[in-house]
């Protein structure tokens, strides 16, 4: 495995090499930096000129500058040090200096967008295989056609325009009315029918209760001014948990045998308890406290798992840290509505931002400012995962569909095992492989996508960055674009070759 | 091709010792007397293990119809067989006659989009009408499934040890500890060295020869009553074959299991089942003893399989006599007799009308021909075949 | 034993069915005819197609439509679009296109005569594309799948290092220069970078092709390389090749319509559906329909495009027919 893994690093650290030098090589033929100046007249513009071009190491051939280039920013590979040297651009500033906070924003964007489209699009690719050609079906694959059919930055401006705006209005008095819960309770009613599927009683009841359950949440909700000072309070946290702790044991393990159940749902009640008796610790937490309290749920479930999983410990373990992290999430996403109202005065009601990655002079606490950010990524994200979600969705209903023709589930389905193992450990874990080599192309895409969609929205990112920086014609910044979203790329291709390798033994000994 | 020797009864039934003489007579439906461990030895050197007198498996006019878009394909059209406790049924037949399709319906392996009726019965209880959890814990548990191709049925993910015991914990709560005990003496059951370092290999670690040994032991690993073999040596070197076929007859005997034992190959029917089934276009053409079949073929189908296998005894004619032409369409099938486009004895009526599977001339043997009378007036009924082909040359 | 191999017997298929015999042109026709979706958008393109570029005519060739998209007239009524298709009896203003369908911009273009034209640049750079594209990846992925050695490693490793590129950046950097030129070195560039994806599947194509006996048996005959390809190989990956052509028009339009739409790709005074939308961004909120017009028909575009490549898909697909065993 280590040999693999060095052997991947040596040819990705080549690829990089020669990346960027191509890059380096078209960014210089795309324009020269100084014909604005030349264009001058103004006296002293020959001094300007001059120091430009030292400046920017002009008067050096391409091929020199890049080994030159390459020479000073081979120094930010060492950790910590004070020479990483990137160029500057045209206008005198250090390019470190302005990668350092685009690059995060970007990542925190990136990410935030991977695990949503990858989430929400291996489990509606999942849905969609098991429920081949329904309603359901077509619909989706409908929908997956129309977001890779549709232009980014017009999705983009279109959200910014109408849906900032008319969100924002209806936040500033949100009420449900009947006619709308009803139709979000049907449309929610069709889903769940559809997804559950079954004979035609089965499809109606699963229709009723999604659609009384949704239309009713909805008008409860409205009716109580819920929408006006969200929150999810111990009761709905407690809820949570006990639903994640039936839900994973019903898709990991199954109720024949009752330890895993236990296990699951104990794990849900010390979440539970812990929620309150936290209380102090979770007011205003440092992000490192944030996530040292997550590895220490996670380490409470496991223990839960490991001592009352009896027969079932595998699967015990399993279930109980899932609950664990689905009741973190809960307990996250609470904490960060507690400082809605503070900061909805703070934002002047217009709660959806359009424009930038955080609120400028706002400090809130760390959930205040979590929510800032949460409040800005909404709209960026949303328009940057649709053809995400679309891709990971129709190749993982693909690959399920091929796998589950296998012969091998054919022989699991022949050894009695429950329809729920064959679909979770025999056909997901093989339809998994082909999507983990998809995973690294898409990060390479949402990397574009970044660039329009940081624009449309003004996100100080890198691609805001690139973009800015193309059209000054200024070299070095783009550069440090290429080289940043060169690494993530051989990066997310190395953890896919990987991950592919680790979930599938025939390639580990090659 | 391998040119058969003349003591390897997988080749050549007809090599085989005085049989014959003694016929198991065992009618499908009615087991009777047991073989003695004297009259063994005369059925070839894996021998023949004993019969009991309980019914387990029962299917009656069973139909499976696929529903595609070129039409409804009618894979299996009114297919009726028993196994017996300890029994070895053979089901031969042309590829595409319906012998995995009709094998599967049994275990509830079709896909959704197959449409089946009919009746199974298992120990006398309604297959078809179980619930989903009781259909379940007959799969792997009662009734067990070998495949053809070991390279396919195993998941490559998975280690062995792990796809072994599995099928223990799926119809046992155990500790994991235990199941993987079970595992390795099933493993070691069907002769694979060091089975507890083998627990740990995948599949892709394992030759073809040992994979398929790995599935038997899967299939066997909760002694079910009916061990239901799809081709299991098809995909293997021919060396390895007759080992394989001698481990699952070894293992049978171990956990006393019947097998329902599907091939292309008529040697090794010869050689291992009590009694045979052949199928043809969706149909069961033809039941009865091995020996009965073998040497007195009342279909004529029969007797073209027969035929196309090479023989010793017909020196003369050393050359194959295969079957000339293709079996029809399963979705537009011609009225009558669906072997009557290629076979020698077709008249009129066998255009006209389906045969019935009807009583020949012997107990317990069956076959589904107009004119069944006309084979049991010669002495070698696959002459018809070879009299035709060696005229068209 | 028996059947498999059996030379008296040729005409049984693996399934044990009698299958009329059809080419497989003859299959593959069928299939797409049958694909609703594919029939549907072949026919909405194609109607496009026509209207884009009858309207405004092709280079010296005049359209049909009166206005022009370059000549500047007086603003009427704000700009907005004349064409009403709510027929009276249902309380509308009737069905009529009227002077300006689509509206006017602010300086009175006819807004129809725009995105007609834009309609047909971003076409047009989505064929070329797709033409040049598919030509590069064919001629590279069949260069390093059927000569291997080094001129593999040299191919695959270069289609690497495109391919860790994001599209969108290392197009921008090249387009932003040469859009100046004209839509045509745009398309050139476009096409010089999109090559990759298909490049990668041919290779495998033809990898798992050499292998094949029909082909060993031509090679030990002593059939020219090129002969083996154009014969052999070519015939068997056509499928792959016509449904990734396809998909990537719908790739390059969008592709196109993103480059101009960051100001990198067409340059005025020509226009493209992506420079519509830039352009009148800002005239958003007081004229939507400057905004939509254009994004209808990329949508439009993209999405007619994906359904006949997914159609194609369809119908080259040998599994399609498959029935397991
Ligand atoms: N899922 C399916 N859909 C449509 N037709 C099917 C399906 N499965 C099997 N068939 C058809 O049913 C017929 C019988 O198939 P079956 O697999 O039982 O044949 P077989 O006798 O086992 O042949 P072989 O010796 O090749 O395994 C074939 O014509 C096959 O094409
Ligand atoms: S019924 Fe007629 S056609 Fe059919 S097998 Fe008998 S003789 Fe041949
Ligand atoms: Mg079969």
């Amino acid at each position: 495995m280590l040999a693999f893994i060095v052997r991947r690093l040596v040819v990705s650290a080549g690829v990089l090499l020669a990346g960027t030098f191509l890059a380096y090589c078209l960014v210089a033929l795309s324009g020269d930096p100084l014909a604005r100046l030349r264009q001058d007249n103004t006296p002293g513009v020959e001094d300007r000129i001059a120091e430009m071009t030292d400046r920017l190491n002009l008067d050096t051939p391409v091929p020199l500058r890049y080994l030159q280039w390459l020479g000073s920013a081979s120094k930010c590979l060492v950790p910590f040090a004070a020479e990483c040297d990137l160029g500057q651009s045209v206008r005198g500033q250090d390019v470190t200096f302005l990668l350092g906070n685009a690059v995060s924003s970007t990542l925190q964007l990136i990410t935030v967008a991977t695990f949503t489209a990858m989430i929400v699009g291996v489990i509606v690719g999942i849905v969609t295989a098991l429920r081949q050609y329904s309603r359901l079906d077509y619909a989706t694959t409908l929908a997956s056609f129309f977001f890779v059919s549709l232009p980014l930055f017009w999705f983009a401006v279109l959200l910014k325009q109408y849906v900032a705006i008319d969100l924002n209005d209806w936040l500033a008095d949100p009420t449900v009315s009947l006619p709308a819960a009803a139709i979000v309770g049907v449309i929610s009613g069709l889903i769940w029918a559809s997804a559950i599927g079954g004979d035609r009683r089965r499809v109606w009841i699963s229709f009723g209760i999604a659609f009384a359950a949704t239309a009713g949440a909805l008008l409860i909700l409205s009716a109580s001014g819920w929408f006006a000072s969200p929150g999810l309070g111990p009761v709905v946290v407690t809820v949570v948990g006990g639903a994640a702790a039936l839900g994973l044991t019903a898709l990991l393990a199954g109720f024949r045998y009752r330890h895993v159940l236990y296990a699951a749902l104990a794990t849900a009640a010390v979440g539970a308890i812990l929620n309150l008796a936290l209380d102090q610790v979770l007011s205003d937490p440092s992000y490192l406290t944030l996530i040292g309290l997550l590895l220490l749920a996670v380490a409470i479930a496991g223990g839960v798992g490991y001592a009352l999983g009896g027969l079932q410990r595998k699967q015990a373990i399993q279930t109980s840290i899932g609950v664990a992290v689905i009741m973190s999430v809960t307990i996250f996403i609470d904490r960060m509505l507690s400082a809605w109202g503070n900061y909805f005065d703070a934002v002047d009601g217009r709660v959806v931002a359009t424009f930038g990655s955080r609120t400028p002079n706002y400090d809130g606490g760390t959930w205040g400012n979590l929510l800032d950010t949460a409040t800005h990524l909404l709209l960026p994200t949303i328009a940057l995962i649709l053809v995400s979600v679309a891709t990971y969705s129709r190749y993982t209903r693909a690959s399920m569909l091929e796998v589950m023709n296998q012969d091998y589930v054919r022989t699991a389905r022949s050894k009695g095992l429950t329809e729920r193992t064959v679909i979770v450990r025999h056909a997901f874990r093989n339809g998994l492989i082909p999507i983990t080599t998809l995973m690294a192309f898409d990060v390479a895409g949402l990397m574009g996508g970044a660039v329009i969609t940081e624009t449309v929205f003004a996100w100080q990112g890198m691609g805001f960055m690139f973009v800015t920086a193309l059209r000054d014609v200024d070299p070095n910044p783009a550069m440090a674009f290429f080289l940043v979203t060169g690494l993530a790329a051989v990066v997310f291709n190395m953890l896919a070759d990987i991950a592919y390798a680790y979930l599938d033994p025939r390639i580990r000994l090659s | 091709m391998t040119t058969p020797t003349p003591d390897d009864p997988f080749r050549d039934p007809r090599s085989m010792g005085a049989a014959g003489s003694d016929p198991l007579d065992v009618p499908a439906a009615a087991p009777t007397e047991e073989i003695g461990p004297d009259e063994r030895a005369h059925l070839g050197h894996l021998g023949l293990s004993r019969v009991g007198a309980e019914e387990l498996l029962r299917v009656e006019d069973l139909h499976v119809d696929f529903p595609t878009d070129d039409g409804v394909v009618r894979a299996v059209r009114g297919v009726s067989y028993s196994l017996n406790a300890g029994e070895v049924l053979g089901i031969v037949g042309e590829s595409g006659s319906g012998k995995s399709v009709s094998s599967m319906a049994v275990l509830g392996l079709l896909p959704k989009s197959a449409r089946i009726r009919g009746s199974i019965r298992f120990r006398g209880d309604d297959v078809l009408g179980m619930s989903q959890p009781a259909q379940r814990s007959l799969r792997g548990r009662r009734i067990a499934m070998i495949f053809q191709d070991p390279m396919t049925a195993m998941n490559p993910v998975h280690t062995i040890g792990d796809q072994l015991a599995e099928a223990v914990l799926s119809h046992e709560l155990m500790p994991r500890r235990k199941a993987m005990a079970r595992a390795e003496e099933a493993l070691a059951l069907v002769g694979i060295p060091q089975p507890k370092t083998r627990l740990r290999s995948y599949p892709h670690e394992f030759s073809g020869g040992m994979r398929q040994r790995a599935m038997i032991a899967m299939a066997i690993i909760n002694s079910p009553d009916v061990i239901i073999a799809d081709e299991p040596t098809t995909a293997l070197d021919v060396t390895v074959q007759a080992q394989i076929l001698e481990k699952l007859i070894e293992v049978k005997d171990a956990v006393g299991a019947a097998i329902v034992l599907i091939t292309h190959d008529l040697g090794v029917v010869a050689g291992m089942a009590h009694r045979v089934l052949v199928m043809y276009a969706g149909r069961a053409v033809e039941i009865g003893e091995t020996d009965e079949v073998f040497y007195n073929a009342r279909m004529p189908y029969t007797a073209g399989l027969l035929g196309s296998i090479p023989s010793l005894e017909a020196q003369d004619a050393s050359r194959l006599r295969p079957i000339k032409g293709a079996p029809p369409s399963l979705i537009n099938l011609p009225t009558g007799c669906p072997f009557s486009p290629r076979c020698p004895l077709a008249t009129d009526i066998c255009r006209e009308q389906e045969p019935a599977l009807l009583p020949t001339d012997s107990m317990g043997h069956v076959a589904a021909c107009h004119h069944w009378d006309e084979l049991a007036g010669v002495d070698d009924p696959t002459a018809f075949f070879r009299s035709e082909s060696e005229a068209s040359r | 034993m028996i059947t498999p191999g059996d030379p008296a017997a040729p005409a049984a298929d693996a399934q044990g069915m009698t299958v009329v015999a059809r080419t497989q042109a003859q299959l593959v026709r069928r299939r797409f005819f049958r694909h609703r979706a594919a029939m549907i958008s072949l026919v909405v393109f194609a109607l496009l197609l026509i209207l884009s570029f009858s309207a405004t005519g092709i280079g010296p060739i005049p359209g049909w439509w009166k206005h022009d998209y370059t000549t500047v007239g007086s603003v009427v009524e704000g700009g907005s679009p004349t064409l009403s298709v709510v027929p009276t009896f249902l309380g509308g203003d009737g069905m009529h296109l009227g002077d300006h369908p689509f509206g006017q911009d602010n300086k009175g273009i006819d807004y129809f005569a725009l995105t007609m034209r834009g309609t047909q640049v971003s076409i047009m750079i989505a064929f070329i594309v797709g033409a040049l594209g598919t030509l590069l990846g064919v001629l590279i992925g069949a260069a390093a799948g059927f000569f291997r050695g080094w001129t593999e490693t040299i191919l695959m490793r270069f289609t690497d290092i495109i391919i860790v590129m994001p599209l969108l950046a290392i197009v921008s950097v090249l387009a932003n220069r040469v859009g100046n030129a004209g839509p045509f070195w745009l398309a050139v560039v476009i096409a010089l970078f999109t090559w990759t994806g298909l490049a990668r599947i041919v290779r495998g194509e033809f990898l798992s092709l050499r292998e094949k006996e029909f082909i060993e048996a031509a090679r030990a005959v002593g059939t020219p390389a090129w002969r083996i390809i154009r014969k052999h190989i070519l015939p068997n990956t056509i499928g792959v090749i016509v449904v990734s052509a396809t998909l990537s028009i719908a790739g390059a339009v969008l592709l196109e319509t993103a480059l101009s739409f960051l100001g990198f790709g067409v340059k005025p005074p020509d226009t493209s559906l992506g420079r519509l939308i830039s352009d009148y961004q800002s005239a958003f909120a007081s004229r939507p329909w400057l905004f939509f017009w254009p994004g209808l028909f990329i949508v439009l575009i993209a999405l007619t495009v994906n359904f006949i490549g997914d159609g194609l898909r369809d119908a080259f697909d040998p599994r399609q027919n498959k029935v397991r065993s």
